[in-house]
């Protein structure tokens, strides 16, 4: 089908792997981000506070830093455990604000005139499509969360020496583990928005509603019973958990969690039933057709 | 031995708790199929099935001999679908729209480049490419669509409503463009239209659709063969001669009053002769009709009918 012939041809050239193909969603969904200034702005301030935790732990290490700016070792804040608890506490509320701008766009843009079969009159599924989409956010999220926290441990780990990378090597786990049960929920979550509400500024609404009524209903519930387990309704609450549990810490840097505190296992449970019913909403709304019940 | 185009298999579908399709079962043979029905008749339905969209409760449908359930991944790698109602993504360009389409059917990323940029000046396209499509017109977003059905370059091509929202020269390049693409490939094609026109142009084959039953399967090639066969004849002077003179060349003759006669030719003999034969024996023939049944008759036929057609008419 060349141009100047304006004939048809069929094509018999090589195809792409079938299990690739996924990937070209995620490719062009970056590609229409990148062309938002916002978005750009967005991200390079979403990774400014890892540049000062860098800093920070690289004054901390060096005593001539330390001398130079009057500091004394002393007054400064141990790059340990709690650090690197700020440190996934701040980017992942980050990678919250930067989700609920890219979220609600990805499905929706889809949906609003009717491309979805398209996609799926294609050898293309339902799951190869979500997963197309998840991977947006998914590594989108990461950029954010566990890679420059990641990046600032491999630093501590060099500039401290002493063994300390060796001896701290096991919270590697809980800086992936925790980030990817929080990008996972964030990802479904603002996917499933993004499928069931079309209009991107109501969508980031429903985002945050989605956060904070829950916490509201959870709080009143607690007052009115007399209980602590309305807690399992604030998410954020229940990630702080799950990274305090991860770090092998009792308290938190922005509270303490105490006698009456929720098991670790119900903020597993709470945060993955939260994945659960996206992929339920996701499952209802991304059909090629609809069908008319009656 | 090649696969029918389309078997249909017992077929049911139910939607809703409503039954919309009911044990549909037929075979077509043809390249280029028409699928045609009133408004509910079920042919959107039997599209989607088609395309696995809807799981059949009952029966089955295959498409050159692949399960449209059981094979569903390997039949849609060789379909292009052009739905009825809007599907486009408006932000994007014209040309990366239909190239994103093909990347996803599997096309390289520079293969899929230039077959979309192929495509968009085949259809006519060609300077409206880097246009969004959301700015594009109707008819601009059906061609859009078309270009996303053939970029890959398919070898099952099902057209829902192509025509719909095009003016009259629009409809005509687009007419134009599904003969051409049928005639140079060897592209099975499946249309979906309310205009029988449509169908008639580019069909060879159609299935007939009422209230999710099969009201007629008509191979319109044969149709037209048997029709160019048949004669009415109004004659002044006629005698047994001439109708004698007529089955001398094969034909068969019935002989009604006032000079009335139907005749039936076999395929080697001309009407040319027929009007010889009339001059030899000073026979005028003051009336002759052509008759042939066009689509708008075959359709109005099955509509008529009152049972439910199981085969051929």
């Amino acid at each position: 089908m060349a141009v100047y012939k304006r004939r048809y041809n069929s094509y018999t050239g090589a195809l792409s792997p079938e299990w690739s193909r996924f990937f070209v969603l995620t490719r062009y969904a970056f590609a229409e981000l990148f062309k938002s200034r916002f978005f750009v702005i967005l991200l390079i301030l979403s990774l400014v506070p890892s540049l000062f935790f860098a800093g920070y732990i690289f004054i901390a290490n060096n005593k001539t830093a330390q001398l130079l700016m009057q500091l004394r070792s002393a007054g400064l804040f141990a790059v340990e455990t709690q650090y690197f608890m700020v440190i996934m506490i701040v980017q992942t509320q980050l990678a919250f604000l930067l989700n609920c701008w890219v979220g609600p766009v990805l499905i929706a843009g889809d949906l609003t005139n009717g491309a979805l079969p398209l996609f799926l009159s294609r050898p293309f599924s339902r799951a190869d499509y979500v997963l197309g989409k998840l991977a947006v956010l998914g590594l989108l999220l990461s950029a954010v969360t566990w890679v420059p926290c990641l990046l600032l441990f491999s630093l501590q780990g060099g500039l401290a020496r002493n063994g300390w990378i060796w001896s701290h090597f096991w919270m590697v786990i809980p800086i992936v583990f925790c980030s990817a049960i929080w990008i996972l929920m964030l990802s479904l979550l603002s996917l499933a928005v993004s499928a069931w509400v079309k209009l991107r500024i109501v969508a980031t609404g429903v985002i945050f509603i989605s956060f904070f009524v829950p916490t509201g209903i959870g709080e009143m519930f607690n007052a009115i019973m007399g209980t602590y387990w309305g807690r399992l309704l604030n998410f954020s609450d229940m990630f702080r958990l799950i990274l305090v549990k991860g770090f092998r810490e009792r308290s938190g840097p922005l509270g303490q969690f105490g006698s009456n505190e929720i098991p670790v296992a119900a903020a597993w449970g709470v945060l993955i039933l939260v994945c659960v019913l996206s992929l339920v909403i996701l499952n209802a709304r991304l059909r090629a057709r609809e069908a008319v019940r009656g | 031995m090649m696969n029918p185009t389309i078997e249909l298999d017992r077929l049911e579908v139910q939607l809703g708790g409503r039954t919309i399709l009911h044990g549909l079962t037929g075979v077509l043979k043809s390249r280029a199929i028409g699928l045609l029905g009133p408004n509910g008749a079920g042919k959107s339905t039997l599209i989607n099935t088609l395309l696995g969209f809807h799981s059949p409760s009952k029966g089955s449908v295959r498409v050159l001999g692949l399960d449209s359930h059981a094979n569903g991944k390997a039949l849609r790698s060789l379909v292009g679908y052009m739905p009825e109602n809007d599907a486009f993504i408006s932000k994007m360009s014209g040309v990366r729209f239909v190239r994103y389409m093909a990347e996803i059917s599997g096309l390289p990323p520079n293969q899929a480049m230039e077959r979309a940029h192929e495509a968009f000046v085949y259809v006519g396209l060609g300077e409206a490419r880097y246009r969004p499509v959301g700015t594009y017109s109707l008819g601009m977003k059906q061609l859009a669509k078309f270009a996303q059905a053939i970029a890959h370059g398919p070898q099952v091509l099902i057209l829902d409503e192509p025509t719909n929202g095009m003016d009259p020269p629009a409809r005509k390049r687009l007419i134009e463009l599904i003969r051409e693409i049928r005639e140079a490939s060897d592209i099975c094609l499946l249309l979906s239209s309310h205009l029988l026109r449509d169908v008639e142009e580019t069909c060879d084959e159609v299935l007939i659709l009422r209230n999710g039953q099969i009201a007629s399967i008509c191979n319109l090639v044969d149709e037209r063969r048997a029709n160019r066969k048949f004669l009415e004849l109004e004659t002044i002077g006629a005698e047994q001669t001439f109708t004698s003179a007529l089955e001398g060349l094969g034909c068969e003759c019935a002989v009604f009053s006032n000079g009335r006669i139907k005749v039936v030719m076999p395929d080697r003999v001309e009407i040319k002769e027929v009007f010889k034969v009339a001059a030899d024996r000073g026979v005028q023939i003051r009336r002759m009709n052509h008759r042939r049944d066009s689509l708008e008759d075959i359709f109005l036929n099955a509509m008529e009918q009152t049972g439910v057609a199981d085969g051929r008419i």
